[in-house]
């Protein structure tokens, strides 16, 4: 069940799945965004929604700059557009490309030299789309075995509802918390 | 199939002459019943065995329950149920060692080919001159059970498609929304609004494929429905 908490990033590598209305996510990505920096935290973003340019702009318009996070970005290449090359960046062909979506989670945590790190995956229900609800959790439990073992701190964006209940349920096995997002100022 | 035919095949023989060795005519009634019996015992539409519950011996079968098992009357008669009809090993009859109360239960029963059949089950205790018996009943639901099965089968793949196309297309929505505001405010330029316009027609492209496959899959008489996902709709 989601705790109607607001999302406290400590220490503790602790793994959280969460969910919001469809017409919330791209505030919950923001908010989430300034949690992690808040934290001390070196936010790695896996995106399969927007484009890292995209991403970039929206990010800097909040005062966060690009040496403050690193992207994985999936739908550049899906999207036909230019891949430029940068430290901070790996993209991916596919979001259905899960085998190339892992060795990009693989290879970057071990690449960003900061101590505390916290991956956030924006989002699961975009997931959907490209992949099965199974393969889906197949990969997810992938990501989050990843993290646990490497001890750094995961959050998982959602669309409230947007989960096959038996998905929802293994995520609840699989993650720390599930927390529903609230507005800032509600 | 092969059951019901076999079942049949036996019914019709009981009808016509069929050799009259059971329990019934053991029984020594001489008034005329017992062929009313036999008649009913044979025709009846419904597995019927009468076991001693001492020994766990089957003492008679009728056809449908030949039919159903797939073993003969005379491959039935002596044999102790734990090996034919109930799955519970010796000691543990749910009905004289665990005295459960047996009454329209879903069982299921191993056939002479090692197919589980699923029935429902009624267990009734019978007296006659002074010695008990069991009279085990069961229909075979296999119709059923199937019927069950793809209504689950309908509802995972309804549910899959709520998840992989109503969720994302209101995500798709928001997303075109958003961008409508990008557009009017400036800060993009027309490579940005292009990403995004070619990410949200793909992922259109990508759920109406989703769909013809779900729908697809729908319409083939598919099992590979999840395990947990079976075991969830059936909690409900």
């Amino acid at each position: 069940m989601p705790e109607n908490t607001s999302l406290t990033i400590d220490a503790d590598n602790l793994l959280y799945l969460m969910l919001a209305q469809p017409d919330h996510i791209r505030l919950m990505n923001i908010s989430v965004m300034k949690k992690i920096l808040q934290s001390g935290c070196t936010p790695l973003i896996i995106t399969v929604n927007q484009p890292q340019k995209v991403l970039s702009k929206i990010y800097a318009k909040e005062g966060i700059g690009p040496d403050q996070y690193y992207v994985i970005d999936a739908v550049t290449r899906y999207s036909g557009g230019a891949c430029t090359p940068g430290p901070r960046v790996k993209y991916v062909n596919n979001p259905a490309n899960l085998t190339d979506l892992g060795i990009a989670i693989t290879e970057l945590i071990k690449e960003i030299p900061d101590q505390k790190k916290c991956i956030m995956f924006d989002s699961v229900s975009m997931l959907l789309i490209h992949i099965p609800t199974a393969t889906a959790s197949k990969f997810l439990h992938f990501v989050v075995n990843k993290l646990k073992l490497s001890e750094i701190s995961g959050i998982f964006l959602c669309v409230d509802k947007g989960l096959d209940p038996v998905v929802l349920s293994q995520m609840s096995a699989f993650v720390d918390r599930i927390v529903d997002f609230d507005l800032p100022g509600h | 199939m092969h059951s019901t035919h076999h079942a049949t095949l036996l019914r019709e023989q009981g009808g016509h002459g069929r050799k009259k060795t059971g329990f019934i005519e053991k029984a020594g009634k001489t008034d005329g019943c017992n062929d009313v019996f036999r008649m009913v015992f044979d025709r009846i539409q419904t597995g019927i065995l009468i076991i001693d519950p001492q020994t766990h011996t089957i003492i008679d079968a009728n056809p449908i329950a030949e039919g159903l098992i797939g073993r003969t009357k005379t491959e039935l008669v002596g044999s102790v149920c734990h090996d034919f009809v109930c799955p519970a090993k010796c000691g543990q009859c749910p009905v004289t060692d665990m005295h459960q109360d047996i009454r329209n239960i879903e069982r299921a029963i191993i056939n002479a080919r090692g197919e589980k059949i699923p029935i429902l089950k009624t267990v009734a205790k019978a007296e006659m001159d002074g010695k008990e018996y069991l009279i085990e009943s069961f229909i075979d639901i296999i119709d059923r059970k199937k019927a069950e099965e793809r209504k689950v089968a309908l509802i995972a793949y309804l549910n899959e498609s709520m998840m992989r196309a109503r969720i994302p297309l209101e995500l798709m929505q928001q997303g075109l929304q958003a961008l409508a505001g990008m557009v009017t405010s400036g800060e993009y330029d027309s490579e940005d609004i292009r990403m995004q316009l070619q990410i949200h027609a793909n992922n259109i492209g990508q759920v109406a494929s989703t769909l013809e496959e779900l729908s697809r899959q729908a319409v083939e008489d598919r099992d590979e429905i999840p395990a947990a996902f079976r075991e969830f709709v059936s909690r409900k």
